[in-house]
């Protein structure tokens, strides 16, 4: 029978037979791909290469701001499924597979979509090795900095065959954020928190696009010395900082005693996506905060 | 089947005297052996030892001549049935499949139970008057009628011995004496039969050998003529008593006395 | 109910309950078509659908459930306890652990059985340490020990998920949230190869000790009366029940309920002899999970409830009625 020092031996045995299964099974159940010459080849958010026989015609969009994209590029007809958070009224008519971390696959499929548009990282691990087991391409983006946003738009440009388009979006994009820099320079900085939402309140850390935004419409993030990228902060934190103004979406529950000398300020839904309107944002963020003029 | 244990030595880890201390003792085969005395003697000890449940530290228990440690286990429980004081079942189980349990020392992992079991485990449900009972669910019945139902299980084993420990405490007077009388039945027919109790009046007019244990040691082996006797008893149970026997039965009444 | 009346039963609801989770998706297949579909003869996307993600999840729902089912009853014999349940030596949480670890540091998305791997790991080392601290230096299992041990392995293993937790990002929060409340969405092939792998010969052996756990499940002392090798079937049964948790906990995360009302809910019908209890627990268990997975996929569809919630949502109500019914009975 089995005997104490038995066991560790057998653990090992154990664990090393489920590896073995389980890959086993993998590659003996995955059907290998070798097809013809591509015409676009791309490296995503995740460092994955997308390999693409011509322009993506059918489009599924697991990312809001990739939605938000693919319209600003003429191309939101290629678009045939969305997700629960894409709330465009021009979206409303696309079936929606689910939410964005674990979209309904029957659903995907159904579609026969040539594209899924994902995000990069941990959160959905099943998605990606889901999709490349039904030969689904799909191209990953990262939601975090202007860069992100730049390349996204780029990679969906010449995902779409509109990669013309796309340089002149992110082009634009850049000189109006350029402009308001230097028109915001001129002004007193002015402490401001963004905050998403929650209780206790969730809050944008540095490295987020939203502190970015914040710096280039004239206001210092004062959660820019955080340690992560979103997080809750306490109230305690939020009583020992001076801040001048919070600014909200409009669907957050914020309680203002937390911020008692603050001024409270709804701003929509402008800064909860990375999208190609950033730009506005910025300007309406700089309009509130130093009476820019739209 | 003869039952000896051989300067028996067995002692539990963190007691300050060993539970069986040097124990010698001899069970003939096809008798009626009691053994009695005072709580915390080794009576339960000396029987676990018996049946091999609980290893020596020094000496050895044999069965049948052979050491019980060497038994094959199933071959064992083929041939001794083995009734405990208590039993508490967690889970709905009816007096019939209780019984039948006795059998699974005769079936093979795979094998069903077949007619002749049948007829076994119903033979042992009506001779311990428990043959009404069968669809009852054990939690259901008083302390006295799960006793008959053990004892039932250990008769449908048809050993070749019965190993009881306290199988009549919970009875009334009917269900006792039937039991013994069972029981001195089953030694008529070849049995033996191993009685741990401590109704000194039964086991004296029941037994044909009787055993007192004290503090692990024995004190006296033998008749019960021999073994009841007042002196002894006074000595082993620190407690004065009187011992008459009565002509009729032919057996003892102890009649326990003020202390001073 | 006889044995005979309720496996005939379960065996009609297991098929049927199969069937209707290929029938049905959050697509709409129409009936007609699922013939002509899976000889090929139908649209791709709906072959893929039928074939690679329905019949998989029915499949691994099948053999997750009746895994757990056989598990938790094994585990109510050995430990002679009605409260006991598959995770009850702390798998659940040694899984989670292995599955939360990995996805805080990133590593889950890197191939798709590196989640499973490290969640069976994760089970595999409480079973370890559980065993360890419960056989004492005469080699014998004290399963009251056991018992504590495992409660005390669970709450550590909550405690170090929760460490984890609390220094991580949203995104880990949610993934590992999401995991623990288990899903079979993720269900493909070689899940259930290793689901079958695991389960049928477990479940076979197990069934062999049907009458040696009868003994067991009325006490060790009882059961050495009667013939049996208690350390030995101890070890062997618990092994296999733990195992077969472990792969279980590994593919779909952690489902609750099915372990502890499945078998309490057999025995009220047929009894409490294994031989009867065990097979028709795998088949109980097996239909349970996959009428609540298909209610899971369909009620609020495109979107999953985690299945958990559906195995408690229908099996405490439908418990507590059975367990009225018998209780009058009585």
């Amino acid at each position: 029978m089995m005997r104490v020092r038995g066991q560790p031996a057998l653990i090992l045995k154990l664990l090393v037979y489920f590896a073995v299964l389980t890959s086993a099974c993998q590659s003996t159940l995955k059907e290998k791909d070798s097809s013809s010459p591509n015409r676009i080849v791309l490296i995503d958010a995740a460092g994955l290469e997308v390999n693409l026989e011509r322009p993506a015609q059918r489009i599924i969009s697991l990312v809001p701001s990739a939605t938000q994209t693919l319209e600003a590029l003429g191309v939101s007809h290629k678009l045939i499924g969305r997700t629960d958070f894409d709330v465009e009224d021009w979206a409303s008519d696309i079936p929606s597979v689910g939410g964005g971390l674990e979209p309904n696959f029957e659903k995907i499929i159904a579609l026969k979509p040539d594209l899924v548009v994902r995000f990069a990282g941990e959160q959905d691990p099943n998605t990606r090795s889901r999709l490349d087991d039904f030969g689904i391409a799909h191209l990953s983006i990262s939601p975090d900095r202007l860069t992100d946003l730049y390349k996204s738009i780029l990679l969906l440009g010449k995902a779409t065959g509109a990669e013309v388009v796309a340089a002149s979006i992110i082009l634009s994009i850049k000189e109006d954020l350029v402009d308001l820099q230097q028109w915001t320079s001129e002004k007193p900085r002015l402490q401001v928190a963004y905050i998403l939402g929650g209780s206790p309140p969730w809050v944008a850390g540095p490295g987020t696009y939203i502190d970015e935004i914040l710096g280039i419409a004239g206001a210092q993030n004062v959660f820019s010395d955080l340690g992560f990228l979103y997080g809750s902060v306490s109230p305690e934190q939020m009583r020992s900082r001076i801040i001048d103004v919070v600014l909200i979406s409009d669907n957050a529950q914020f309680d203002h005693k937390l911020t008692p000398e603050a001024r409270v300020e709804k701003i929509g839904k402008a800064l909860e996506f990375p999208g190609p309107n950033l730009a506005q944002t910025a300007k309406q963020i700089a309009h509130i905060l130093h009476q820019y003029q739209l | 089947m003869k039952f000896e244990a051989k300067d028996l030595v067995i002692k539990y880890p963190g007691q300050s005297r060993p539970a069986l201390n040097g124990v010698n003792m001899s069970a003939p085969s096809g008798s009626l052996y009691a053994v009695l005395g005072p709580n915390g003697s080794g009576k339960s000890t000396l029987m676990k030892a018996l049946i091999g449940a609980q290893i020596p530290d020094r000496g050895a228990a044999l069965v049948a001549e052979r050491n019980v440690r060497d038994w094959d286990r199933k071959a064992l429980a083929r041939a001794i049935g083995v009734v405990s004081q208590t039993e508490r079942v967690s889970f709905p189980i009816n007096v019939r499949e209780m019984v039948s349990m006795g059998r699974y020392p005769h079936l093979g992992l795979l094998e069903g139970e077949d007619d002749k079991d049948r007829h076994i485990v119903r033979e042992a449900m009506e001779v311990c008057d428990v043959k009404n009972l069968a669809n009852r669910d054990l939690s259901t019945l008083s302390g006295g009628e799960s006793q008959r139902v053990r004892i039932a299980r250990a008769l449908a084993q048809e050993p070749t011995a019965l190993v009881l420990d306290e199988p009549t405490s919970s009875l009334d007077i009917k269900h006792t004496m039937e039991i013994l009388e069972l029981l001195k039945q089953s030694v008529a027919s070849g049995l033996t039969v191993i009685l741990i109790t401590h109704g000194l009046d039964l086991a004296a007019r029941f037994s044909d050998r009787m055993l007192l244990l004290s503090e692990g040691q024995v004190a006296v082996e033998g008749t019960p003529a021999e073994v009841v006797n007042e002196d002894a008893l006074a000595k082993v149970y620190d407690w004065p008593v009187r011992v008459q026997w009565e002509s009729t039965t032919g057996s003892p009444s102890v009649t326990p006395l003020h202390k001073n | 109910m006889s044995k005979a009346t309720l496996g005939a039963l379960l065996v009609f609801l297991f098929v049927i309950t199969g069937f209707l989770g290929i029938l049905f998706g959050s697509v709409p297949l129409p009936i007609s078509e699922i013939w002509e579909t899976v000889r090929g003869d139908g649209p791709a996307a709906h072959r893929d659908i039928l074939l690679n993600l329905r019949l998989p999840r029915v499949l691994l729902a099948a053999f997750v459930g009746g895994g757990l089912g056989l598990a938790g009853a094994t585990f109510q014999a050995l430990l002679r306890n009605p409260l006991a349940e598959p995770y009850i030596l702390g798998i659940s949480g040694g899984a989670s652990f292995g599955a939360v670890s990995v996805i805080s540091f990133g590593l889950a998305a890197s191939s798709s059985w590196t989640l499973p791997l490290a969640a069976f790991a994760g089970a595999l080392l409480a079973i370890f340490l559980v065993f360890r601290v419960a056989i004492s230096s005469g080699g014998v299992m004290d399963v009251r020990v056991l018992l504590l041990s495992g409660v005390v392995i669970a709450a550590f293993f909550s405690a170090c998920i929760a460490f984890i937790l609390s220094i991580s990002p949203a995104q880990t929060i949610q993934s590992a949230v999401l995991w623990t409340m288990g899903s079979l969405a993720g269900a493909d092939w070689a899940q259930v190869l290793i689901a079958a792998v695991y389960t049928i010969p477990a479940g076979v052996t197990l069934i062999a000790l049907a009458r040696p756990l009868n003994l067991m499940a009325i006490g060790e002392e009882t059961a050495y009366y009667l013939g049996t090798n208690v350390e030995g079937v101890k070890r062997i049964s618990l092994v296999i029940a733990a195992l077969i948790t472990a792969v279980s906990v590994a593919v779909a995360g952690v489902i609750g309920f099915v372990g502890l009302v499945v078998p309490h809910t057999v025995r009220i019908l047929v009894g409490s002899d294994h031989r009867g209890l065990l097979p028709l627990s795998f088949l109980a268990g097996g239909t349970f999970l996959m009428t609540a997975d298909l209610i899971a996929r369909l009620a609020l569809s495109p979107i999953e409830i985690p299945i958990g919630v559906i195995t408690a949502l229908i099996g405490v109500p439908f418990f507590l009625v059975l367990l009225r019914q018998s209780s009058v009975r009585r």
